[in-house]
């Protein structure tokens, strides 16, 4: 079994009267290691697909498994302590704790888990190394660039080591320069961590980064080879990517 | 995650200090209150208000008004169960209810060493024994006319020697000044020597004191003057009875008090966990279990409770303890007494009511649709 697989996901909502499915019996897997890219027009489903696969949502019918748990079959609590253990998540945001330090907000997570004070101070710490933040351990999030703050949100992600991370648009707010320099930290982290990485990106040029590029359109995916960018000018207005 | 809450409560310190402030003031209230009930209780239920009688004059009120004849005292021992009598004669500043009322209790200085609760912490019993104008000065009192032993006091017509001070296991003693009878007597001039305002009767063991009562005065009615005779308790609480039922209103003050924290915190929290939504949502995606963020909310509505309730509660103890303050009216006096009971109930009330401020918010917290908060901007 893969890592994580959904099997016939559905998942509705009600818009006044209209019903909206942004997924309808999506079926997807990703192994171990992969580094999957999700991109799609705007209210296609990409956000939905991520916060179902981390249990912040539930599916209208069908299965997840994430390393071998029907996390569709927990209850809230339980979803709790499964994200706590097994999901990092980054969010487009940051969503850092504004009175808590970078260190504080990375050890949060483990906070959660049966670690000794030892082990956990060297996984924030590592952490914090990997994201290259050790000097701003004690700033608080309004002493952080933007930039900063997602580095931090990264190290917050990937310190309790879990089996699968989650990016929401992770570079989304952020100016060219940061938003490289995330990517190439998301790579290495995946390469170099062998974390398992799922990111929903509008950016093209970050959803290149990933091992495996998915476009979700009219509720289903559609596997997307590598592409190459075509500048701006030449393109027409359906988009800025092409496939090779 | 304690750090989390106190850093919250540190990141909003205005709100949180004036919240605070809410709670001390109000659990203020509530002790202070508390204190008047406490002593209210201890006059009329304290362990002597049912093991001895007063013997006052029918239908009077005011100890001004009561006049019995010192003999009284041989014709009272008589009556079976009686094991002895202490004529007193009072005098009041204020026949009404004050804050500042001055009762003087004159009676044989042997008898008031022998039997009162007393223990001088200044001045000597032989200075007192041995001087006319000598009076003992009870600690509340001492406290708040600013007098020790070897001053001169004078209110009214009346002027004394303080030969000591002393404290009591019965608060109410400690807002009494105590002179010799002949002395109180010879003040109130000459139509008044051989009269007293009352008659303690202090009971046998085992006496019924209502059978006693009825005795008494049964046997005083074909004297010159007829009597009424209670209990202690019963005599007390019918010589305050308007201030009584003015305190039994104030009672509901100091639960109205508790209402107000309840609110307060519970808005403010409220207030608090509304702006923090996302946060909540957040540390929920993160891993943290709905119950764990329940005990968060709660964490941070009890500090807010349990620091303004401590605060309020030790600003009143250390006010009370001070200040000696007392109400009183026609001679009987309540002292506002602090207690280790009252401190207890005053902290544990604060915690109780911090948690159940936090109830909503914090279930509120806990049940926050995650995704939907997450897209708040």
């Amino acid at each position: 079994m893969a890592l994580v697989e959904l099997r016939g996901v559905s998942k509705s909502f009600q818009k006044g009267d209209e019903t909206i499915t942004p997924l309808d019996d999506v079926d997807l897997s990703i192994e171990q290691g992969e580094f999957v890219s999700l991109m799609g027009p705007s209210g296609t489903g990409k956000s939905t697909l991520l916060n179902l696969v981390s249990g912040i949502d539930r599916v209208d019918s069908g299965t997840i498994f994430v390393d071998g748990t029907e996390i569709t079959e927990l209850s809230r609590s339980k979803l709790a302590d499964w994200r706590a253990a097994n999901l990092g998540y980054i969010f487009q945001t940051h969503n850092l704790i504004p009175v808590l330090t970078a260190y504080e907000n990375v050890e949060l997570p483990t906070l959660l888990l049966k670690l000794s004070s030892t082990e956990r101070r060297q996984r924030v710490e590592l952490a914090l190394e990997a994201v290259g933040l050790s000097d701003r351990a004690e700033h608080y999030p309004r002493q952080l660039s933007g930039g900063q703050e997602q580095r931090v949100g990264i190290a917050r992600a990937i310190v309790s080591h879990p089996k699968v991370v989650v990016a929401d648009e992770p570079t989304g707010s952020l100016d060219t320069e940061t938003s490289e320099q995330i990517q190439v930290l998301l790579q290495r982290l995946n390469k170099e961590l062998n974390i398992t990485m799922l990111m929903v990106t509008h950016d093209a040029e970050a959803a290149e980064i990933a091992s495996r590029r998915l476009l979700l359109q009219n509720g289903k995916f559609v596997e997307r080879e590598k592409t190459v960018l075509v500048p701006e000018d030449q393109t027409p207005a359906s988009g800025s990517v092409a496939t090779q | 995650m304690i750090t989390y809450v106190l850093k919250t409560l540190w990141r909003h310190r205005t709100r949180t200090l004036l919240t605070v402030s809410g709670a001390a003031v109000a659990m203020f209230v509530f002790c202070f209150v508390g204190s008047v009930q406490e002593g209210l209780n201890r006059l009329t239920t304290g362990e002597d208000a049912d093991r001895s009688l007063i013997v006052f004059q029918e239908n009077r009120f005011c100890p001004t008004s009561s006049r019995l004849p010192e003999d009284y005292a041989g014709k009272i021992k008589e009556v079976s169960g009686v094991r002895d009598v202490m004529p007193i004669q009072v005098w009041t500043n204020n026949c009404r209810a004050s804050l500042d009322i001055v009762v003087f209790n004159g009676a044989d200085p042997e008898q008031i060493r022998s039997s009162r609760p007393i223990e001088l912490v200044e001045g000597s019993w032989d200075g007192f024994e041995s001087q006319r104008d000598a009076a003992i000065v009870g600690r509340n009192v001492a406290q708040r006319r600013g007098l020790d032993a070897g001053d001169q006091f004078s209110i009214g017509e009346i002027s004394v020697k303080v030969a000591g001070v002393f404290e009591s296991s019965v608060p109410s003693e400690e807002n009494l000044i105590y002179t010799s009878l002949a002395f109180l007597q010879y003040t109130r001039g000459l139509d008044a020597a051989g009269l007293v305002t009352q008659h303690e009767v202090t009971l046998a063991e085992g006496a019924d004191p209502d059978r006693v009562a009825s005795e008494i005065d049964a046997k005083l009615r074909t004297g010159a003057v007829a009597t009424k005779t209670r209990r202690k308790g019963a005599f007390q609480a019918s010589t305050l009875s308007d201030l009584v039922d003015l305190i039994g209103f104030a009672h509901w003050l100091g639960y109205a008090c508790v209402g107000l924290v309840l609110s307060l915190v519970a808005t403010t929290t409220v207030m608090s966990v509304q702006d923090r939504m996302k946060e909540y949502a957040v540390l929920q995606t993160i891993g943290v279990r709905p119950v764990r963020t329940m005990r968060l909310v709660l964490a941070e509505s009890t500090l807010l409770c349990i620091v303004g309730g401590f605060s309020g509660t030790l600003f009143a103890l250390a006010l009370l303890w001070g200040g000696g303050f007392a109400i009183g009216a026609e001679g009987a006096t309540i002292a506002f007494r602090p207690s280790i009971g009252l401190a207890v109930s005053g902290i544990s009330i604060s915690a109780l009511v911090g948690v159940v401020a936090g109830v909503a918010p914090a279930v509120q917290a806990a049940t926050v649709p995650i995704v939907d908060a997450l897209r708040q901007a």
